[in-house]
């Protein structure tokens, strides 16, 4: 056995060696490979990044309440009747004066400039209640100062301030016929809530003439726990009304729209991994050709047939782990981090980072290998059958 | 009983598919090469000189017969053990040297060094005692493209017995030569026949070559025939 080592690894080096011969189909093998590579990565790391996102967003503590039906916050209804009954329920937490730890919200989807274009891109401006921040306890003012309830102040996710026009602080931003102040930025942990504008529910209600509308309650519950007692409450009012604790909530949209973006990123890259596989088996097939009288002398001098398989596979294999190093290397310089957005579920913008990671970049060079096994395997083939008599009758190049 | 590496072709036929037909290079050839022979094999092309060589040395197989050197029946053998025993048996001199293009005059001679148990030391030690023989331990570090026709020859005949096999194999070794280079080469494998007793059997047109054979046999249409004028050439 270390005979057979030492022989594919001397064939191998002849092989790679040979390589300038071959330099500019190699190049272009490495390059498919490549492609499949950012490809695969770009996806993968967008719904990591959106997953990761959203899993950063919400408390095993903390519960949101919607009605029976909706999908979203911003397709749900709370009528006040609801409320009252709901700051009754059991389980929840109590500030210092004995006040229940709940935020009435409504989301409303607002139009803003970007400043790389001018563009107009719909945000979410949340209107909360005097308790949001003791509900959201990742989220943390980076610079200003909270907005003052039943003042036209609001408070901007840092990511956005960044993006937009008009979200600097003291600037005065128009959303339709409501003009508001920016007093201050906020960062939120990388959760969906740094994409978000908050401002008080009361202005917000009025400005935008929603009068009384509550589209979701968030509670804050003095322990885990206490959810299972929260959620019996909730469904024995038998008011059409569902509850579930924000990271569950969110969990639950991450993998719809995760689930959206890998089922387009797979079988895009896998197709594109197909393509890539066919021209590395052309690449593999010009390089046994090129070597064929090499091949033969190799084998007449007594190196085996498996040798000649193995050298050519690891030939096919080494351009591939070229390919997809230089692919990851691309997708960690140009991706990783960079800033995406999407539609959240209320219709708005939702920033979020293409987050690359260990297990997305084996799963890349997973199918990078697929490529370099499917690409030089029959050419290996091949090349364990080429004949002998090529070595007699042939020059080596 | 036969010697080690006495070659013995029994009854040998052999023909190559060009399309539906079989175009015969031999009917019912019988030949014997005695161990240390230094036999050159003349004849025009497609007379089967290059077959009997690729016959001897187990690259191709016979449609009947037998092909045998010394107790090893090549005829049926498998391929991975026809290449195990080519390895140990035999060293090939081809008419284009099939140098690896991109390793060195020592990394060829070495190649098929590779294949013995020998330890990279004593590879290293072998591969400058052969270079030394054959006059070129001075470029053994260059690539085959810096060394003219006969160095790169000389390499060639390094890297056939390199590993100390007893048979050489040589297709038309001086065919790509001027005529200096080509009797340098001759001078080479008389030494290698005379000195170190390896059997050769060399295929050529080089009428010259029956200065170092020990026989030239002349191959025609499938046949060996004796003329006259070359036996006196040779005297």
């Amino acid at each position: 056995m270390p005979g057979f080592f030492k022989q594919c690894s001397a064939l191998s080096m002849t092989n790679l060696r040979s390589l300038h011969r071959r330099k500019l189909i190699s190049l272009s093998m490495v390059l498919s490979v490549t492609l499949v590579v950012v490809v695969l990565l770009g996806f993968l790391s967008m719904a990591n990044g959106f997953r990761k996102t959203l899993a950063a967003t919400g408390a095993a503590d903390v519960v949101l309440v919607t009605s029976q039906g909706s999908f979203s916050e911003t397709t749900s209804r709370l009528t006040t009747e609801q409320l009252h009954l709901l700051q009754e329920a059991p389980g929840i937490a109590r500030d210092a004066k004995g006040r229940p730890m709940v935020s009435p919200e409504l989301l409303v989807p607002v139009d803003a400039r970007r400043q790389s274009d001018g563009q107009a891109a719909p945000l979410s401006l949340r209107g909360v209640g005097a308790e949001a921040l003791e509900l959201r306890p990742a989220l943390a003012i980076s610079e200003g100062r909270m907005f003052t309830p039943g003042t036209g102040e609001i408070i901007v996710g840092a990511r956005l301030a960044a993006r937009y026009q008009s979200m600097q602080i003291g600037d005065s931003i128009t959303f339709g016929q409501s003009k508001w102040t920016v007093v201050g930025h906020f960062t939120a942990g990388g959760s969906v809530f740094d994409s978000e504008m908050l401002a008080d529910i009361g202005q917000v209600r009025a400005l935008f003439n929603r009068q009384g509308q509550v589209q979701s309650l968030r509670v804050r519950l003095g322990n885990p726990a206490d959810f299972a007692a929260f959620q019996t409450y909730v469904e024995g009012l038998d008011m059409g009304l569902k509850a579930a604790t924000e990271k569950d909530y969110y969990s639950a949209q991450s993998q719809d729209l995760s689930r959206i973006i890998l089922f387009i990123g797979w079988p895009l890259a896998v197709v594109m991994a197909i393509g890539a596989a066919v021209g590395a088996m052309t690449t593999m097939y010009s390089s046994v050709s090129d070597r064929l009288v090499e091949i033969a002398t190799q084998r007449s001098i007594g190196f085996s047939r498996s040798a000649a398989f193995v050298s050519t596979l690891i030939e096919a294999l080494a351009l591939t782990v070229m390919g997809c190093a230089i692919g990851v290397l691309i997708a960690w310089l140009g991706l990783d981090g960079w800033s995406a957005s999407t539609r959240s579920g209320a219709s708005t913008q939702l920033s979020f980072e293409l987050a690359l990671s260990v297990p997305i970049i084996v799963n890349a060079a997973l199918l990078a290998l697929c490529v370099g096994l499917i690409g030089g395997g029959l050419p290996a083939f091949r090349a364990t059958r080429v004949p002998l008599r090529s070595a007699m009758t042939g020059r080596s190049t | 009983m036969p010697n080690d590496t006495d070659i013995t072709l029994t009854h040998v036929t052999k023909s190559y598919p060009l399309g539906k037909s079989r175009i015969p290079i031999f009917q019912d050839l019988t030949m014997t090469i005695p161990e240390g022979d230094f036999l050159a094999i003349m004849g025009p092309s497609g007379s089967g000189k290059s077959t009997i060589l690729n016959l001897i040395g187990g690259i191709d197989t016979v449609d009947e017969g037998q092909v045998a050197v010394g107790h090893t029946v090549l005829t049926g053998m498998s391929d991975a053990a026809l290449t195990q025993w080519r390895a140990a048996h035999i060293g090939f001199v081809f008419q284009f040297y099939n140098l690896m293009p991109m390793l060195s005059a020592a990394e060829n001679v070495e190649l098929p060094l590779l294949l013995t148990p020998l330890s990279a030391r004593a590879r290293q030690e072998r591969v400058r005692t052969i270079l030394d023989i054959v006059g070129l331990s001075e470029r053994a570090g260059h690539l085959p493209s810096e060394l003219s026709g006969g160095q790169q020859q000389r390499v060639g005949i390094a890297r056939a017995v390199a590993a100390d096999p007893k048979i050489l194999l040589c297709d038309e070794p001086t065919g790509d030569l001027d005529r200096t280079s080509a009797d340098e080469i001759l001078d080479l494998l008389q030494l290698l026949n005379r000195k170190l007793g390896k059997t050769i059997v060399m295929v050529t047109h080089d009428d010259s070559s029956c200065r170092v054979a020990k026989r030239t046999l002349h191959l025609d249409k499938g046949k060996f025939i004796q003329r006259e004028e070359e036996l006196m050439v040779c005297r």
